[in-house]
C-alpha cells in the first residue's frame, strides 16, 4: 500500500499530487515533461518533495512536517528505470546479486531462472537484446523484496514485438506479485492494457479515470 | 652503474610520489564532486596551483614550509626528524606537481560516470561507499589509470621543484632529471644519453598506456545496447 501527498515545484508548473494505491497495478498516463518520473522519483526517495508526505505500508519513508526523509536504501521500493541503468561492468547475475545480503547471493541465479534468462547469467548487459535486458532490470529490482514496485516507460525502448511479449510477461507476473505497482508510461493504450486503475496527469495535477 | 642509481631513485620517488597523488586527487576529486563546499574554488585553486606555478616557485613555497624555520619543519624537528635534502622532499616535490594532473583525471572520470546507475544502486540498498566502491570506481577507472600515467610522468620528470627542497646530492636525492642536467654540465654524453634513452622508453610506455584507457573508456560504458534509447541524465545525487 502506498498513500503519497507530494508536492514539487517544477521548472515549468508545480507538481500537486495526492495517490492511493493498495495491492493493484497502478498507472501514471501523461504527456512528457508531465512530471510522471519525478513523482516515482520522490517515492523511491531519489527527489526530494518540497511538501508533503509518503506512507509505504504503515511506514513513513517522507513527511516535511515530521522532518522524516528516508534514504533510497531504507524504503523497500523496486525501481526498474526507463533505460534500465543496468550495471555495464557487472554480469546479468552480479547486477542481481549485487542488491542482495551476502548471505543471499547465491539466490541470484534462481532470479535470472525465474525470469528465462537463467542461461544469460554470465553475459554482461551490453550482449544482451532489449526483452532481456527488461527482464534482467525487472529480476534485479525484485532482488531486493520490495513492497512496492515502481516502473518507469520500461517498455518504450522496446520494438513492437518484444514489447507485446513484454506485456504478456508484465500481466501473468502482475498477478504472482501480490505487491502495489506504479508504472509510468505516455502510451493511453499500454495504460489500458496494463493497469488495474489509471491516473491522468496533466500540469502537475493527477486525476483518477473512471474504468 | 653509477648511472643506474638516479634511474632507480627517480622510479622510487615517481612510484610513492604517485600512490601520494593517487590517494590525495581521488579523495578531493570524490568530495569536489559529492559535496557542496563553502569555499570550493578557493580548495581547487590551492590543489591546481602547481600546474601554473613555475616549478622553483613550487619548490620555494615547499621550502618556506618545510624547511628549519617553516611551520611543517620545525614540527618535524621536534620529533627529531627533517625532510629536506632527502629523498622524501624529492617525493613531497613529485606529489605536490603531479596532484593537479591526477586530481583532474580523476574529476573528469567521476564526473563521467552516469548518475543514474548510482541512482539505480541507491534503490537497490546500497549505501553511498560501496556504491563509490562497486560502481563509480569501476566505470571510472580508465579515467583514473590516465591519471596515474600521466601523474608518474610528471613526477619522473620533476626538476625545478626537486632541485629547490631536495638538492642534487649524488645517490641521495640526485633524480634521472637531475643526473641528466649534471651530466650534460660535466661533459659526460654517453651517461647523458643513457638518460635521455631510460626517459624515452619510460615516456612511451606512459603514451601506451593512457591510450589503453581512452580505448577501454570508448565502449559503451551505460550498458546501452542497440535497440534501447539511450538518453544519459547527467549525474543523480540530486537529493
Amino acid at each position: 500500500m502506498i498513500r503519497a501527498r507530494i508536492r514539487k515545484r517544477l521548472p515549468r508548473f508545480e507538481l500537486d499530487i495526492d495517490l492511493e494505491a493498495d495491492g493493484c497495478t497502478s498507472v501514471l498516463w501523461g504527456e512528457s515533461g508531465s512530471g510522471k518520473t519525478t513523482i516515482l522519483e520522490c517515492v523511491a526517495g531519489l527527489v526530494r518533495p518540497d511538501s508533503g508526505e509518503i506512507r509505504l505500508e504503515d511506514r513513513l519513508v517522507f513527511s516535511s512536517e515530521k522532518g522524516i526523509d528516508l534514504p533510497p536504501r531504507s524504503r523497500g521500493v523496486g525501481y526498474v528505470f526507463q533505460d534500465y541503468e543496468l550495471f555495464p561492468h557487472l554480469t546479468a547475475e552480479e547486477n542481481v546479486a549485487l542488491a542482495m545480503p551476502r548471505s543471499e547471493r547465491h539466490r541470484a541465479r534462481d532470479y535470472l531462472e525465474r525470469f528465462g534468462i537463467g542461461g544469460l547469467a554470465r553475459r554482461k548487459p551490453a550482449l544482451l537484446s532489449g526483452g532481456e535486458r527488461q527482464r534482467l532490470a525487472l529480476a534485479r529490482a525484485l532482488a531486493v523484496e520490495p513492497r512496492l514496485l515502481l516502473l518507469d516507460e520500461s517498455f518504450s525502448a522496446l520494438d513492437r514485438s518484444t514489447r507485446q511479449e513484454m506485456y504478456a510477461e508484465f500481466l501473468s507476473l502482475r498477478e504472482s506479485l501480490g505487491m502495489s505497482v506504479i508504472l509510468v508510461t505516455h502510451n493511453r493504450s499500454e495504460a489500458e492494457l496494463l493497469g488495474h486503475r489509471i491516473f491522468e496527469l496533466r500540469e502537475g495535477s493527477l486525476a483518477e479515470e473512471a474504468r | 652503474m653509477r648511472s643506474l642509481g638516479p634511474i632507480l631513485l627517480s622510479l622510487r620517488v615517481a612510484a610513492v610520489a604517485t600512490a601520494i597523488s593517487l590517494v590525495l586527487g581521488l579523495l578531493l576529486a570524490r568530495l569536489m564532486t559529492t559535496r557542496r563546499l563553502p569555499c570550493k574554488f578557493v580548495l581547487e585553486g590551492l590543489i591546481l596551483l602547481p600546474m601554473v606555478f613555475p616549478p622553483t616557485i613550487t619548490g620555494y613555497l615547499l621550502l618556506l614550509l618545510l624547511g628549519k624555520r617553516g611551520p611543517i619543519g620545525q614540527l618535524l624537528g621536534m620529533m627529531g626528524t627533517k625532510i629536506v635534502f632527502t629523498w622524501g622532499a624529492a617525493v613531497v616535490a613529485s606529489a605536490v606537481v603531479s596532484l593537479p594532473l591526477m586530481y583532474q583525471n580523476c574529476k573528469a572520470a567521476l564526473l563521467g560516470v552516469d548518475g543514474r546507475l548510482e541512482d539505480a544502486a541507491r534503490t537497490l540498498g546500497l549505501g553511498e561507499r560501496r556504491i563509490f566502491r562497486r560502481i563509480t570506481l569501476p566505470l571510472a577507472l580508465p579515467g583514473v589509470l590516465a591519471g596515474i600515467a600521466l601523474s608518474f610522468a610528471r613526477a619522473i620528470g620533476e626538476f625545478g621543484a626537486t632541485l629547490m627542497i631536495a638538492g642534487n646530492i649524488p645517490g641521495r636525492t640526485q633524480t634521472l632529471p637531475l643526473a641528466l642536467y649534471s651530466a650534460v654540465e660535466g661533459g659526460r654524453a654517453a651517461e647523458a644519453n643513457l638518460y635521455l634513452a631510460v626517459t624515452t622508453v619510460l615516456a612511451f610506455a606512459v603514451v601506451a598506456v593512457v591510450g589503453l584507457a581512452e580505448s577501454r573508456s570508448r565502449p559503451a560504458r551505460r550498458g546501452g545496447s542497440v535497440d534501447t534509447a539511450a538518453s544519459p541524465r547527467g549525474r543523480g545525487g540530486r537529493r
